[in-house]
């Protein structure tokens, strides 16, 4: 048994490192590229939105490496991504790979036993004290790249020299990747950070800040965004996300049991304009509009070009008495990075505008 | 006399018997939008972001055509229907949807119909819903039933007599019994069978299809629909096809799709709207079946504002073309 599972992000590193340490045999498909979209888009339904034509084309390059057992999310309740599975099985078959998807429920109430039992079940049958601590290893590596990115996001744009943080960023993810304890990893947390700190310029610039929302997929993936966060930090502006694996981890499979959700204070700001939980990213894609118009110089909001959550949310969007600017970005693998910049460039000098005269006044 | 108003789409032609005696028994006016035209569908379309699939564009144009009609705009957040089943986004955000794209329509009666929250929780529902026309709890309790004898009734008709909504829906309107007609003969016997398999909000909306099923019997083909077969037919076929449904709306595409597909059509034609998100799966998986049995002809036709007449007409010419010979040669094999 091969194990191959899609990407979003830099998830794969953590998942390496806890397969490593159960000694189960895996594959990890390219990291997102031209071919991966081409093989997805060729081969998925027209109509699907890009979180599936990406994971189509991450599960047949895992397949065209020996991938026999493919890990995919599923659930119900929630938007496509429940049958997403179904479907992409269909069409390995049809190509003529003879893999079976194995399904990670997201929208389960036992999420953490469902994950852990799966993960004894792949790695035939470790004692669970291993599994726990290969778990507990992944969720630190995990946590290490958030921190890590979350200080990378404020040191773009304010960096001395241009690009420093991306490279910095870069090398980051490298050095977590390579690390197999937690020394290590500790040691180049802390080193990194420290770069971080001292490649940003002193003195009180104040960047602008732009909000980034939508889509849990297109927000993490880059490849599907084109880099948007990189482009904004490009145009000096300082990006502020809530959506982060570790932060949807931490609460999914820890805290949600117990009662606590980190979403509830963007569902109650959403609730005058959007009553219910629509699936997907919807709801909160309007509540973190009502929540941050005043905190945020822009927002911008990331959908997949047919997303349904997403469409509604953006029909809703406009009718907020809150007010903040909004430029929505459909991702699909016909959006172009000169397209995309120019729009970018267009909103940001907006928001410039709107500080100045806020200033003025 | 309160009235209410219930936009002719989406959902009307699947719940409309049952929404209509609700209202009724609790002694409110309903009324409905007049069917699809260009007007309304471009006013509609005209109010939502462009991505919005076709059925919900027209859905606003209808609500735009009631404005001013009624007091109340009856618009369910209908989330499931079945136990685990779950539906589209775009039904669940309907009512927050319409009042944020459409600020002049009148107030929107919504209720949240979830089974799986517990039968408690969708009588409450149902009860609080019934509070803005009565005080009395057991008038509601009493409508609640009417209303359901009055779906079922509705199912019953279109299954046992081979009617579509429209038809049936006609049926029900005329107070007076009417005689189930007699077949006339006929002296030209049905070319071929044709299914088509849809929502019924697409099948049945002439101006969004560009009057398919007129089309159809106009060149002496027997049309099949979705809602002609038993729900245990339907229930069957998507469990072969995809083990079971995950949509609320799933049979009428997958399970119709894999029965006609199987039986009873010389052709299948599947109808979706264009960005329907789970249709761009429903009808894939419908398309690799009849791919994979090689039995009966499929066509999936997409539909947006944007398609043009003569391009369906053309598309079901050929199509139908192609049945008739396959049918001549089948029977010259026979000979």
């Amino acid at each position: 048994m091969r194990i191959g599972m899609p990407h979003m992000g830099n998830l794969y590193i953590p998942f390496k490192a806890l397969f490593q340490r159960l000694n189960i045999d895996f594959v990890i498909p390219p990291v997102n590229n031209q071919r991966t979209l081409s093989l997805g888009v060729r081969y998925s339904p027209e109509g699907m939105c890009i979180p599936f034509k990406l994971t189509m084309g991450n599960l047949i390059e895992a397949a065209e490496l020996g991938a026999d057992t493919l890990l995919m999310p599923a659930g119900s309740g929630i938007c496509r991504l429940g049958y997403y599975a179904k479907t992409q099985e269909h069409i390995l078959h049809d190509l003529g790979y003879d893999a079976e998807i194995v399904c990670l429920g997201v929208s389960s109430q036992r999420k953490l036993f469902g994950l852990l039992e799966m993960i004894k079940r792949l790695s035939n049958n470790a004692p669970w004290a291993k599994i726990i601590s290969a778990f507990r290893f992944g969720l630190a590596k995990l946590n290490a790249m958030d921190r890590i990115e979350r200080v990378v996001q404020k040191a773009r744009p304010v960096e001395q020299v241009k690009g420093t943080a991306n490279r910095l960023f870069a090398q980051a993810i490298k050095a977590i990747d390579q690390a197999d304890d937690y020394g290590t990893l500790k040691r180049v947390q802390r080193d990194y950070l420290d770069q971080l700190n001292q490649a940003t310029r002193n003195g009180n610039t104040q960047p602008l800040i732009v909000g980034i929302t939508g889509e849990f997929y297109v927000l993490l993936e880059p490849f599907s965004n084109l880099d948007v966060e990189k482009e904004l930090g490009k145009l000096g502006v300082e990006v502020r996300r809530t959506t982060f694996i570790s932060e949807w981890t931490k609460f999914s499979l820890f805290l949600n049991p117990l009662g606590m959700n980190e979403k509830d204070r963007i569902h109650k700001a959403a609730l005058p304009y959007l009553k219910r939980d629509i699936g997907g990213d919807g709801w909160e894609s309007v509540g973190e509009k009502v929540l941050h118009a005043k905190e945020y110089d822009g927002l911008i909001h990331l959908a997949p070009f047919t997303c349904m959550p997403e469409i509604v949310a953006q029909n809703i969007m406009p009718s907020t008495k809150e007010n903040i600017p909004v430029l929505t970005i459909l991702c699909d693998e016909q959006l172009g990075k000169p397209g995309m910049l120019t729009r970018l460039e267009a909103f940001v000098d907006l928001l410039k505008h709107r500080r100045r005269a806020k200033v003025k006044t | 006399m309160i009235k209410v108003g219930i936009p002719r789409a989406l959902l009307y032609y699947q719940y409309y018997p049952m929404w209509k005696t609700f209202f009724e028994e609790l002694g409110a006016e309903v009324v409905v939008s007049p069917p699809t035209t260009q007007a309304i569908l471009s006013s509609g379309s005209s109010r939502v972001v462009a991505e919005t699939c076709l059925p919900v564009k027209a859905f606003c144009g209808h609500v735009l055509a009631l404005a001013g009609e009624c007091d109340y705009l009856f618009i369910p957040a209908i989330r499931s229907v079945k136990s685990r089943i779950y539906n589209c986004s775009k039904f669940l955000g309907l009512p927050d949807m319409t009042k944020a794209v459409t600020p002049e329509s009148p107030p929107i009666l919504d209720i949240d119909i979830d089974i799986n929250q517990g039968k408690r929780e969708l009588y409450q529902a149902i009860y609080k819903l019934g509070r803005r026309f009565t005080w009395n709890p057991l008038k509601v309790r009493q409508a609640a039933i009417a209303a359901w004898q009055a779906h079922l009734k509705y199912m019953q008709l279109m299954s046992d007599q081979d009617l579509n909504p429209l038809q049936a829906i006609e049926r029900i309107s005329n107070t007076t019994e009417v005689e189930p007609e007699t077949p006339p003969d006929n002296p030209t016997p049905p070319q071929a069978t044709i299914a088509l398999i849809g929502h019924p909000y697409l099948l049945y909306d002439e101006h969004i299809n560009h009057r398919l099923i007129h089309r159809l019997e106009k060149a002496h083909y027997k049309v099949l629909t979705p809602e002609m077969l038993t729900a245990e037919e339907l229930e069957s076929a998507t469990a072969r096809l995809v083990g079971g449904a995950y949509w609320t709306y799933e049979e009428e595409v997958v399970g119709a799709g894999g029965h006609y597909l199987e039986s009873g059509a010389d052709g299948v034609i599947g109808i979706m709207a264009f960005g329907c998100g789970p249709d761009s799966l429903m009808m894939d998986i419908v398309h690799r079946r009849a791919a994979r049995l090689r039995t009966t002809p499929f066509m999936s036709l997409t539909l947006e504002e944007h398609t043009a007449e003569a391009g369906v007409a053309t598309r079901l010419e050929a199509f139908l073309d192609m049945i008739q010979r396959r049918k001549r040669r089948q029977a010259e094999v026979c000979v």
